[in-house]
C-alpha cells in the first residue's frame, strides 16, 4: 500500500524534504508515525459522554416534580387525559459506541394508576406523551406489560411491573435492538428501527407515581456486563467457525520476525518449529534474497540493537560502512530520524549542553524543511522541561519511540533489496497489513451501520487476557 | 406489446438491477488505501501479540530471545511455560505418570477440578501398559483407578471399555479402536493438559493470532453487505485486489 505523502510536504518555494529521492517518499511514513504518536488518544474513549440525570429543562414541566438530585421524579398532577404525561428524558444522550447502553429504573410508588413507562425517545419528542406514543419513539409500560412503539395501539411484551420492580431499558448495537429487564432478568427485545440518538426516557402518570432513576452510579439489578459478554461470545463463536489455512499463525510469526529482523528470535523459533510443523508459504516481501534466503538479516538486527541500546553513532557508522545509500543524503528520513534519537539520547542522561550542541551542528538544518519543521520543534520542545518525560512531547523518551526509528532503519535497508518485489512492501510486515485491513474493515461497517457500535482496537483484544473468573 | 414497450420495460428491469447494485458503497482503491494508512496501529501491540502465540504454544527459547530483542514482556512468566511443556513432552512420550506428578508439583487443583482430564490421563497410563505387553498390571490398573471412576460416570466407563477391548485382541492391529494405541492419542491427552494448565494460570489456552485472521474473514464477509472496496483474498500474500465491479 502506498504511503500516504505528509501533507507539509507540498512545494513550498524553498527547499520541502527531498521528494526525488524516491526510496524516502516511502520512509516519510515513519514521519507520519511519530505524528501519529503526538496525539494520544484517550484509553477507549471515543469521546462520548453518557447521560448522568435527568434533564429538567427539557421535561413535562408543570406535570412533575423532579427531586434535586435529579435522579428521580414523581407525578402531581391528576391524569385527566393523555397528554398531560409527565415524561422526562436523561441529560444526554445514550453514547452509541459502544456495545450496548442500559439504563433501570426503580418504582417506588406506582401511584393511583400505576402507568409508569420506560423507553427511549428523540430530543424533539412531545414531551407531555408517553414514551412509544409517538413516532420515533418506544417505551415499556408498565400498566400493561406492552411495547409501545410510534402507534397508539401497543404490542403485548412482557410482564406488568409495579411498585418495588426495577425494570431497566437498553440498546445494543451490535444487534440494533432494544431489550427491555425487570428484576434482572431480560423481559424481551425488538428491532431498534429509531436512527440517530436517542434518549433514556421515564414517563410517570397517575397521582403519586414516583419514580426512582439509575445512570449507572449504582449497581443494576441486570447484570449488563455479563450479558454483552455473553453478546461478543455470541459473535465471537461464529468468527471461530471461519476457517483459515492450517498454521498460517505459524508463517505470519515467521515472516513478521524475519522483516523485523528479530534474527535470534526466529532461530530459535525455527528450531523449535522444525519437526513439529510443516512448511508455510506466506509472502516474505523484501525480506528475501533471490535464493529465498534471509536479505540483510543479521546487519538489521546489529542495527536494531545499536539504536535500541541508544547508540546512535554506532549505528551510522555500520550504516554508512554497509548501505551508503541509505545515509548518502543527509537530509533524508533515516539520517533525521536518527540525529533526533542521538539528541534524544543526550537529554535522557542530562547531557542538556552536548545535546544542544548537537542540535546546532546536525539539527539545524532540518528546522526549514516543512516535512520536518513540526517534529524538529517538538523534538527541541524536551529541552525546556524539567521532566521531559512527564511533559506533552514525552513520548519521544518512551521505547516506542526507539522502535519507530529502529524500525524506520531496517525498511531502509529492505528497501536496497536488489531482490526488492515491489517498492512498498519493506514498509510493513505482512502481519500489519492484514491487521490494518481488519481495523479498517471493522470502522467502515460501524460508518454504515449509522456509526453505533464496537469497532477492532487490538490493544482491546490484548489487554482482554486472562479468562475472566 | 409494441417492440418499443418491450425495449422500454428492460431498460428499467435493468435500472432496477443496477440501482440494487449500485445501492452498495463503492470504494475506490485510492481511498481504501487512504484509510488504511490512516490507521494507528503501534509496534508494541504487534510485539504483544507475536509474543502470546509463542508463549501459549510453549515456545521458551524463543520468547526468551524476543524479550531480548524486542523488549516486549511475555505476559506470564516463561518459567511456568517450560514446567508446562516438561509435562506435555512427558505425555507426548508416553510417561504419563510422571506427567501426573509434575502437574501436581505444579498445581495439584488442576487434577482435582478436572476429572475428565484426570480420567484421560489415568486412560493413557492404561494404554501405556497395554501397549508395553504388561497385561497383568494393566488389569490391575484398570481394576483399582479406572472401574471406580467409570461407575460414577457412563462416560468414563464406555471409554473403559473401548481401552480394555485393547487387552482382547492378540494383534492390536486388528482391534477396531486401535487408534487408541495411536501417537496421536498421546498428542491429544497432551493437548489437553496443556489447555488446562493454561486456563488455571487464567490465561487463554490458544494464541489470538488465528482468531484474527478468521475476524478479518468475517468482517469483510459482513462488509460485504454494504460496500464494494478492495479485499485481501489470500491470507498467504496479503494482496489487496481490487473491487469487481
Amino acid at each position: 500500500m502506498s504511503s500516504s505523502p505528509s501533507p507539509a510536504n507540498s512545494a513550498n518555494g524553498g527547499d520541502t524534504t527531498n521528494a526525488g529521492n524516491g526510496q524516502d517518499l516511502n520512509l516519510l511514513h515513519f514521519l507520519d508515525k511519530v505524528r501519529l504518536a503526538a496525539t494520544r488518544d484517550a484509553k477507549e474513549d471515543e469521546g462520548e459522554d453518557s447521560p448522568t440525570e435527568l434533564n429538567t429543562i427539557n421535561s413535562a414541566g408543570g406535570f412533575l416534580v423532579v427531586s434535586p438530585d435529579k435522579l428521580s421524579v414523581k407525578y402531581t398532577n391528576m391524569n385527566l387525559h393523555g397528554h398531560d404525561v409527565g415524561v422526562v428524558q436523561a441529560n444526554r444522550p445514550a453514547p452509541v459506541k459502544c456495545l450496548t447502553y442500559y439504563f433501570e429504573i426503580f418504582v417506588k410508588d406506582s401511584g393511583v394508576k400505576g402507568q409508569v413507562a420506560i423507553g427511549f425517545t428523540k430530543e424533539s419528542f412531545k414531551m407531555r406523551r408517553q414514551p412509544g406514543w409517538e413516532v420515533n419513539s418506544c417505551g415499556y409500560h408498565g400498566d400493561d406489560g406492552f411495547l409501545y412503539r410510534g402507534q397508539g395501539k401497543g404490542e403485548p411484551f412482557g410482564p406488568k411491573y409495579t411498585k418495588d420492580d426495577t425494570v431497566g431499558g437498553g440498546i445494543n448495537y451490535a444487534t440494533q435492538e432494544f431489550f427491555f429487564t425487570k428484576n434482572g432478568a431480560i423481559v424481551g427485545k425488538i428491532p431498534k428501527d429509531i436512527k440517530g440518538h436517542l434518549f433514556p426516557t421515564v414517563a410517570v402518570h397517575s397521582q403519586n407515581e414516583e419514580v426512582l432513576v439509575n445512570f449507572g452510579k449504582k449497581k443494576f439489578a441486570f447484570d449488563i456486563k455479563g450479558y454483552e459478554v455473553s453478546e461478543r461470545n455470541k459473535q465471537q463463536m461464529a468468527i471461530e467457525k471461519i476457517s483459515i489455512p492450517p498454521n498460517i499463525g505459524y508463517g505470519l510469526v515467521k515472516t513478521y520476525l524475519l522483516h523485523y529482523g528479530y534474527e535470534e528470535t526466529l532461530d530459535a523459533f525455527n528450531l523449535a518449529t522444525k519437526t513439529t510443523v510443516p512448511p508455510i508459504n506466506i509472502d516474505q516481501g523484501n525480506a528475501i534474497d533471490e535464493d529465498d534466503s534471509p536479505y540483510a538479516l543479521k546487519q538489521r538486527k546489529i542495527l536494531r540493537q545499536l539504536v535500541r541500546n541508544g547508540e546512535i553513532d554506532a549505528a551510522m557508522v555500520k550504516l554508512r560502512e554497509w548501505y551508503p545509500e541509505t545515509v548518502q543524503d543527509d537530509k533524508s528520513v533515516v539520517c533525521f530520524l536518527l540525529h533526533c534519537q542521538h539528541f534524544i539520547e543526550l537529554l535522557r542522561v542530562g547531557k542538556l549542553e552536548e545535546g544542544v550542541k548537537y542540535g546546532r551542528l546536525e539539527l539545524a538544518k532540518f528546522v526549514g524543511l516543512t516535512g520536518f519543521q513540526d517534529i524538529i520543534e517538538d523534538c527541541f520542545a524536551l529541552l525546556v522541561y524539567e521532566k521531559p518525560e512527564e511533559s506533552p512531547v514525552g513520548y519521544f523518551l518512551e521505547d516506542s519511540h526507539k522502535e519507530l526509528v529502529a524500525d524506520a532503519v531496517n525498511a531502509a535497508i529492505l528497501s536496497t533489496n536488489p531482490n526488492k518485489r515491489d517498492a512498498q512492501s519493506h514498509l510493513h510486515s505482512h502481519l500489519e497489513k492484514l491487521l490494518r485491513q481488519l481495523t479498517v474493515c471493522c470502522l467502515e461497517r460501524r460508518s454504515l451501520n449509522g456509526d453505533q457500535g464496537e469497532t477492532f482496537r487490538l490493544h482491546r483484544v490484548l489487554d482482554n487476557n486472562s479468562t475472566r473468573r | 406489446m409494441s417492440l418499443f414497450r418491450i425495449f422500454v420495460n428492460q431498460l428499467e428491469e435493468d435500472d432496477e438491477d443496477m440501482s440494487q447494485a449500485t445501492s452498495k458503497k463503492v470504494i475506490t482503491r485510492e481511498e481504501w488505501e487512504k484509510k488504511l494508512n490512516a490507521v494507528k496501529l503501534r509496534k508494541e501491540d504487534m510485539n504483544t501479540l507475536v509474543m502470546n502465540f509463542l508463549v501459549t504454544e510453549g515456545y521458551v527459547e524463543a520468547a526468551e530471545k524476543f524479550q531480548r530483542e524486542s523488549g516486549t514482556k511475555p505476559e506470564i512468566d516463561l518459567a511456568t511455560i517450560t514446567d508446562r511443556m516438561a509435562v506435555k513432552k512427558a505425555v507426548q512420550n508416553g510417561n504419563v505418570e510422571d506427567a501426573i506428578e509434575k502437574v501436581n508439583d505444579l498445581n495439584p487443583e488442576i487434577l482435582d477440578t478436572n476429572p475428565e482430564l484426570f480420567f484421560h490421563l489415568q486412560q493413557q497410563r492404561l494404554i501405556e501398559l497395554i501397549r508395553q505387553g504388561r497385561t497383568e498390571e494393566a488389569l490391575e490398573f484398570a481394576q483399582e483407578e479406572l472401574a471406580p471412576r467409570g461407575e460414577e460416570n457412563q462416560a468414563f466407563l464406555e471409554e473403559l471399555e473401548k481401552t480394555v477391548a485393547l487387552l482382547v485382541f492378540e494383534d492390536a492391529s486388528t482391534c477396531p479402536v486401535k487408534e487408541l494405541l495411536d501417537i496421536s492419542h498421546r498428542l491429544k491427552t497432551a493437548s489437553e493438559v496443556n489447555a488446562a494448565i493454561l486456563t488455571s494460570q487464567s490465561h487463554e489456552k490458544d494464541p489470538k493470532l488465528p482468531s484474527l485472521l478468521k475476524m478479518l474473514i468475517w468482517a469483510q464477509n459482513q462488509l460485504d453487505e454494504k460496500a464494494v472496496y478492495p479485499h485481501i483474498n489470500d491470507l498467504s500474500t496479503g494482496q489487496l485486489e481490487d473491487p469487481s465491479v
